[in-house]
């Protein structure tokens, strides 16, 4: 075995001093056996990391791509609008407006003129009242009006009712139960944000009676 | 709790630069870190959670002042350490694994290079298996990208003691591997 054996790997690693790597470089040109050898022991070093490559992947967890979340969003977006636009229409109200945005058109009503112009299966669509939940907490309001204000939000929203049915297989919610989704409308017109709220139906009826 | 107290009180400026060395260390050496643990044997979640803690001892490290030389080799000591207070599961991968968890091979390349592929990795997987536990994990921190000396802090061993035992493993396994 030749006497540079022992300092090949050492120097493929570059952990020799300069003196003894220069040593090494000038016998490498004239050595066969430890061409050979450095050859060797380069091919191990870099399969050996290919293996380590290799088992770190297999163990570790599939990491899900970042466009999935984006598509089950769109995906969900998609849904909403089609049962936005699927649902037979049975009840409309009107918007309540704030006095003070009384003569402001928000997107939001345009959008709810519009889908009462074109005629849209749109179960409900009201806007809700912008008013402080407090402020309608402490006037004894209708129940429908109490539980709208108590879920008040900021922003202008759409109301769509969902029937159970449409959602989960029958017997899976109690009867009467339908589901609400609110969806609030950016000042661009854009659909800002979504929510889901089971209702009950009984509690709706009582509060659109005259 | 005399310490978090500590760490507490620590100047505003010190902490944030901390974090920040931390921050750019923990996108630099978490790969090389999880790969390291989950070839000495720990599970994903094992290995995810000792990076997660060594980050965690870094950072109150820098956050407290202190040393920052050769703070690379600082963290696969601490992640080393970890790892081996989880010894129920050591070893797994390397000494006990089937090569079917190998299987992975690249995905560009015809059914005879796979299978050529496959029983090359199932042949090194075999000589990494008969090597002793401190040649395998100087390979290991080889294939990080660590020095000798770095290797050497990590182990516990002298740096000429790492020299001559990732020598001897490298031999070994090229003289397994017919390579």
């Amino acid at each position: 075995m030749c006497e540079f054996s022992g300092k090949l790997i050492a120097w493929l690693d570059r952990e020799l001093p300069a003196q003894d790597a220069a040593e090494v470089e000038r016998h490498l040109e004239a050595c066969s056996e430890c061409q050979t050898s450095m050859e060797a022991y380069k091919r191990v070093s870099s399969e050996f990391d290919a293996y380590c490559e290799e088992a770190f992947a297999a163990d570790a967890p599939r990491e899900i791509p970042h466009w999935v979340p984006a598509a089950s969003a769109a995906g969900a977006v998609a849904a909403l609008i089609a049962l936005f636009f699927a649902f037979p229409r049975t009840r409309v109200e009107p918007p309540a407006l704030h006095p003070s945005r009384a003569t402001e058109e928000a997107p939001s009503a345009v959008i709810a003129k519009a889908m009462r112009a074109t005629a849209s299966p749109i179960e409900i669509v009201h806007r809700r009242p912008l008013v402080a939940p407090a402020k309608i907490m402490n006037t004894n309001a209708e129940p429908s009006q109490s539980q709208d204000a108590y879920i008040l939000p900021e922003e202008p929203v759409i109301q769509i009712a969902i029937p159970a049915d449409e959602m989960f297989p029958p017997g899976a919610v109690p009867e009467g139960m339908h589901f609400a989704a609110d969806l609030a409308i950016a000042a661009d017109g854009s659909a800002d944000g979504l929510r889901l709220r089971p209702r009950l139906a009984g509690f709706e009826r009582r509060s659109t009676q005259p | 709790m005399s310490g978090d107290a500590a760490n507490l009180a620590l100047p505003l400026s010190r902490l944030s630069t901390g974090a920040c060395e931390a921050t750019n260390l923990y996108r630099e050496l978490r790969k090389p870190l999880l790969r390291y643990l989950v070839c000495l044997g720990l599970s994903s979640d094992e290995a995810q959670d000792v990076v997660q803690d060594a980050f965690l001892i870094l950072h109150r490290h820098l956050a407290s002042g202190g040393s920052q030389e050769n703070i690379r080799g600082w963290l696969f000591r601490v992640a080393h350490n970890q790892a081996r207070n989880r010894q129920n599961r050591y070893d797994r991968n390397f000494s006990a694994a089937s090569d079917a968890e190998i299987d992975v091979i690249s995905h560009e390349q015809t059914p005879e290079r796979a299978v050529l592929e496959k029983e090359k990795f199932q042949q090194l997987g075999k000589a990494i298996r008969l090597l002793t536990g401190s040649e395998r994990e100087c390979l290991l921190l080889r294939a990080a990208g660590l020095r000798y000396r770095e290797i050497g802090e990590v182990l516990g061993m002298a740096t000429s003691t790492v020299g001559d035992t990732v020598d001897r493993a490298v031999k070994k396994l090229a003289e397994k591997c017919n390579v």
